[in-house]
Formats: C-alpha cells, sequence, structure tokens
C-alpha cells in the first residue's frame, strides 16, 4: 500500500486565505495588503553589490542572488531581460488543485484590480497587464522592491515587468513598460513560450 | 436715553422654563453691553407673544419646555420672523452640535451647564456682525430640524410638504421610527423627505407613530441622507428647477457653493497638471483639518496607498491608508454582500474621537481622523462639498 504524498498545509490555506480577504475587503483592499506585504518582505532583505554586470547575471543565473533566492533560477535572453522559468507559487497552486478541482473564487476581480494602473504598481512597475493571478501582487513587487536592494558597479537598478503567462498557458503582457524600456512583444511572447515570467532590468544613471 | 440710543438698543429674548435660568440670564447677560436689553419668557408661547409685539434681535432659547418647545419656537421664528437670530441651549450632549457648533455665522448652540461669560462673548460676537447674522433661521434646513428633534428627544411627527408631495417623519423620545412619503414607508421615504427643496414644515409634538419602519439611528439616516441628495442633486440635469428654492439659505448656500458640475466636460476642457492636481488636493484636505478638531485628513487609493495627507505630527499617514484601507473595504464589502449597494460615506466612533471614511470617486477614499468634540456635521458637509472635485484631481 502507497502512502499519500503529504502536502502543505500553507499552500491550501494561503490561497484560501487571498479568497477570504477579497471577500472580505474587496479586491482594492486585498491587492494593497499582498502587495504591501511583499514590500515589508523586501525590506527585510539585506542590500548586496555586484562588481560589475557579469557578476550580477551569473548570481542571477545561479540563484545566490537576492531575486533568485526567493524566485527560483533565472536566464539572461539578452538585452537585459530576463525569462523564470517556473513560477514561485507553482507548488501551492500544485498543491491545491491536488485536493480541489478548482481555484478559489474572487481570482479574477483580483487580477483585473492588480493590473488596473495605480500609483503603487506605477513606482514598481509590475501589473499594467502582466498579472494574471494574484500570486503576481506578491511576486512582482516583491522582487521590484528587492532589486532597490542591489547596486552594479555602485549603481541602482530598477525592474520592469514584460510579462506573466498562468498554469493554464495565458500569457498577460504590459504593454505600458514594453513601450518604457524598448523591449519589443514578439520576444517578450517567444520568451514565456519557454518561461512563466519576463522582466526588464536597467541599470540607473544615479 | 434719546430716540436715537434706543433705536441703536439690541433686544435679546431669553426663554428658559426654569426660573433660576432666566433670572440668571436676565441678570447677567449683559453685564457690561449698555446698548443690550434682556427680555425673558417663560415658554414659547411668551415668547412668540413677545416677538409679536417688539422687534428682537436675538433669541435665546432652551430645547426643552413644556407647550411651545424651543424647536416648535425655531421654526414659528423661521416663519414669522426670518431676521432673528436663534440660539439653542441645549443640556443633551451630541457629537454632531456642541458648544460652539456652527460658529461660521449661522445657528448656534449652547450646552447646559455653560460660563456665562463665554456665552457673553458668543452673544457679543453675533450682535456686533449683526448684517451676517441676519436672515440664519431663514437658512436652517429640514436636516437641522430632524436633528433638533434628536435632540430635545422628543415624540412627535414632522410634517413637511413641498409642492404636492407631502411626507411625514415620526419620532419616539428622539429617534426616528417611521417615515412615509407618497407611496414609500420606512428609510427610502425618510430620504425622500429630507431632500425636498423648501416648502412648509409643521411639528406636532406628542403624536404616537402607527408603526416602527426605521430601525437606523438618527445620525447614520443623517449621513445617508445629507449624501443621496447630494448624489441626487450632483446627478440631476442642470436645467432643473428646483421647487420652491430658498432666497436666503446664507449658511447652506456657503457650503454648497458650487454648482453641480458635468465632470466630463471639465475633464476635456482642461486637464490640469499633476501638480496642480495636488495642490488643489491639498487646500481640500486643509479645508476639513481646519475644523476644529480634525487633526488628518488623508486621501488614500482604494489599495490603502497614500495619495496626499495631512496628519497630525505623532499620526503615521502610510499606517492610516494601510489600516483605513482594511476598514473602507470592509464596510464597502458588507453593502455588496448584504445587498445594501455602494458605500456613500461611514464613520466610527472610537474612545477619543469619530474616524470617518467617504469614497471619492471609484479609485480612492477619504479618512478624516477627529477628537471627540469635532463639529462632524461641518466634516460632513465638507466631505459633500469637496467629494466632486477631489475625484476630479484624483489621477491614478
Amino acid at each position: 500500500m502507497t502512502k499519500a504524498k503529504i502536502l502543505d498545509i500553507a499552500h491550501i490555506s494561503f490561497l484560501d486565505m487571498i479568497k477570504s480577504i477579497i471577500t472580505l475587503s474587496g479586491p482594492a483592499s486585498a491587492k494593497g495588503l499582498l502587495i504591501r506585504n511583499a514590500l515589508a518582505t523586501a525590506e527585510k532583505i539585506e542590500e548586496v553589490e555586484y562588481s560589475s554586470l557579469e557578476k550580477y547575471i551569473a548570481a542571477i543565473e545561479d540563484a545566490s542572488n537576492p531575486i533568485t533566492r526567493i524566485e527560483g533560477i533565472t536566464t539572461h535572453c539578452g538585452g537585459m531581460v530576463f525569462g523564470l522559468e517556473k513560477c514561485p507559487f507553482e507548488g501551492s497552486i500544485n498543491s491545491y488543485k491536488k485536493v480541489f478541482k478548482d481555484m478559489p473564487e474572487g481570482y479574477a476581480s483580483f487580477t483585473a484590480e492588480f493590473n488596473k494602473s495605480s500609483p503603487i504598481t506605477n513606482k514598481y512597475r509590475v501589473g499594467e497587464g502582466a498579472g494574471v493571478s494574484p500570486f503576481c501582487s506578491v511576486h512582482q513587487p516583491l522582487r521590484s522592491a528587492i532589486a532597490n536592494k542591489i547596486k552594479i558597479g555602485g549603481k541602482s537598478i530598477s525592474i520592469s515587468q514584460l510579462g506573466c503567462k498562468s498554469a493554464s498557458g495565458i500569457k498577460g503582457i504590459a504593454q505600458k513598460w514594453l513601450n518604457e524600456s524598448g523591449i519589443s512583444l514578439d520576444k517578450v511572447d517567444k520568451i514565456l513560450e519557454n518561461n512563466m515570467c519576463c522582466y526588464h532590468m536597467k541599470i540607473k544613471d544615479d | 436715553m434719546t430716540a436715537t440710543s434706543i433705536e441703536k438698543m439690541k433686544r435679546i429674548l431669553v426663554v428658559d422654563d426654569e426660573e433660576d435660568m432666566l433670572w440668571m440670564l436676565q441678570r447677567k447677560l449683559n453685564k457690561n453691553m449698555t446698548d443690550v436689553e434682556i427680555l425673558a419668557a417663560r415658554s414659547g408661547e411668551e415668547a412668540l407673544e413677545v416677538l409679536a409685539t417688539t422687534k428682537v434681535d436675538l433669541v435665546i432659547t432652551d430645547i426643552n419646555m413644556p407647550g411651545i418647545n424651543g424647536l416648535d419656537l425655531l421654526i414659528q421664528i423661521k416663519a414669522l420672523y426670518p431676521h432673528t437670530g436663534v440660539m439653542i441651549m441645549t443640556a443633551y450632549p451630541s457629537s454632531v452640535y456642541k458648544d460652539k457648533a456652527m460658529t461660521n455665522g449661522g445657528l448656534r448652540f449652547i450646552e447646559k451647564p455653560f460660563d456665562i461669560h463665554e456665552l457673553r462673548e458668543q452673544v457679543q460676537e453675533v450682535l456686533s456682525r449683526n448684517e451676517q447674522f441676519r436672515g440664519v433661521v431663514d437658512g436652517i434646513e429640514l436636516l437641522d430640524i430632524v436633528q433638533f428633534n434628536g435632540l430635545s428627544k422628543s415624540t412627535s411627527v414632522l410634517r413637511v410638504k413641498t409642492g404636492e408631495i407631502e411626507g411625514m417623519i415620526f419620532f419616539k423620545d428622539g429617534a426616528v421610527i417611521h417615515a412615509m412619503c407618497e407611496h414609500e414607508t420606512g428609510e427610502e421615504a425618510f430620504y425622500k423627505i429630507i431632500a425636498f427643496q423648501g416648502g412648509t414644515i409643521e411639528n406636532m409634538r406628542g403624536v404616537e407613530s402607527p408603526m416602527v419602519s426605521i430601525r437606523k439611528n438618527i445620525d447614520a439616516l443623517l449621513i445617508e441622507g445629507a449624501a443621496r441628495t447630494d448624489k441626487s442633486n450632483f446627478a440631476s440635469d442642470s436645467g432643473k428647477q428646483e421647487i420652491n428654492p430658498k432666497p436666503n439659505a446664507q449658511r447652506h448656500n456657503r457650503i454648497f457653493e458650487e454648482s453641480p458640475v458635468n465632470i466630463q466636460a471639465i475633464a476635456e476642457k482642461t486637464i490640469p497638471s499633476e501638480e496642480k492636481k495636488m495642490n488643489k488636493i491639498e487646500e481640500i484636505l486643509s479645508e476639513f483639518t481646519n475644523i476644529e478638531g480634525v487633526h488628518t485628513a488623508c486621501l488614500v487609493g482604494r489599495d490603502g496607498f497614500l495619495l496626499n495627507h495631512i496628519a497630525r505630527q505623532n499620526v503615521d499617514p502610510e499606517m492610516v491608508g494601510a489600516i483605513a484601507s482594511s476598514g473602507f473595504g470592509s464596510a464597502y464589502s458588507m453593502g455588496d454582500q448584504l445587498g445594501q449597494g455602494d458605500l456613500t460615506m461611514t464613520m466610527i466612533e472610537y474612545e477619543n474621537g469619530p474616524v470617518m471614511f467617504a469614497p471619492v470617486g471609484a479609485e480612492a477614499f477619504l479618512v478624516i481622523i477627529a477628537d471627540k468634540e469635532t463639529n462632524l456635521g461641518w466634516v460632513r458637509l465638507s466631505i459633500k462639498k469637496n467629494s466632486k472635485t477631489i475625484a476630479l484631481n484624483v489621477s491614478l
């Protein structure tokens, strides 16, 4: 007799908790709560500096960088565009789906709210169509906020979310951040064929 | 005394059924005021007799009196002597009307027990700017009268008629328990009645309500009613004729001096810069914090991130935004889940004072934090006055 694999209760509970927050306080407030939570997490990350872009990219690709330590191994696809093979919430989603047929209700309204322009999503260059689930409202601002803790050659960096792909394969694209970064839709579309998430990194002129 | 000096003489009529109070005011109120004569009446009936024969500049009346009470007297003065000022003395503390409430020139309230020096100062101030004070009684609205009925803890019916439409609001010990207007009863009838523009008001005391159709407290009814009236005025056609518009509603005209505007037309005509928009919002927020007792006014995105604020030193506005978003979101969701529709305004009272939330447009809301002595009527009216302008200037 084979024993069933024990699932992580935190995964199951977290997904239902998001649903409860949406129900109790509405998608806008829930969005703010998850983003604030992500920013608070990022705030706890220690600052790190790389002497060169090459060293930064190496750290990204071997997952020793603060960003990749949280979200997983990332590939530099050229032109400062990066692709993330797995969604960091994949484990949670899979666990939930092993128990329940459907994802919790209310996620669509939340995702629509996250994709709406707002001062906070503009500040961190996230959303704007690149959100495909509530998890994006945690993941994307978290990454952008961690980027504020990183310097390359003494200069600050910023990250813009270009696109994301849902577990069911639907792609979300942030045209606003594509336009700003000058990256083509075609390039992002191709990256998302083999990746779940795509972003652009810029070294700022401090 | 010469004829000229007699003409310049101001008259104050003090009305109270408490002999001691009447005696004290008659004796002490005009101390060092050589041009002020104090008249006294022990009842509303007696006051009306005096008013019928003597020109009176200011009436200071108690609310609770047997026979014609302070509210009835106020209504009579509104109808017969609109140029006479009125001060109301009340022993009932109210979150809305506190001692120096309505100090912008309108009707004044004095909370019993009061300091005679303070009352004297207020009287002197009122009489010294006689021009502004003129006609204030005519500026009293139905909302005020409903509130007075609440304050006086009366059991009565307020009968209001405008044009061909008539409505009745029933009070039981100061609580609004029933309303009827045309085919409607309950809260909807109440809101319909208080949205009347002008008309006649009759207050019949001692009349018991035939039924109980309203269980909401009076403050909540008034807030909702004011918000609905505002919404209705805003949505109405700009060419709509007001029913029997009031010529001298100074106090409220000052508050609602902005006419209903077409948001779209204005937005298309001119789009101000972000800086100008923020300056405008700051200007409006400062209007709130200029209300005595209001120490913090924040404009918050519905996601809880702060858009602009004026806050007391020990208040963390970012935290206000985050926490208020949860409270506002919950209140909003509750209305939605319970089928009560969109949230228009809400207030939570704490030991140290209230916190008020009001949506402005679809993307933001206002948070007003005040001390417990604050005149919430002013806050509510300022929200009504400014919410459209703020919504126009919020660009997310």
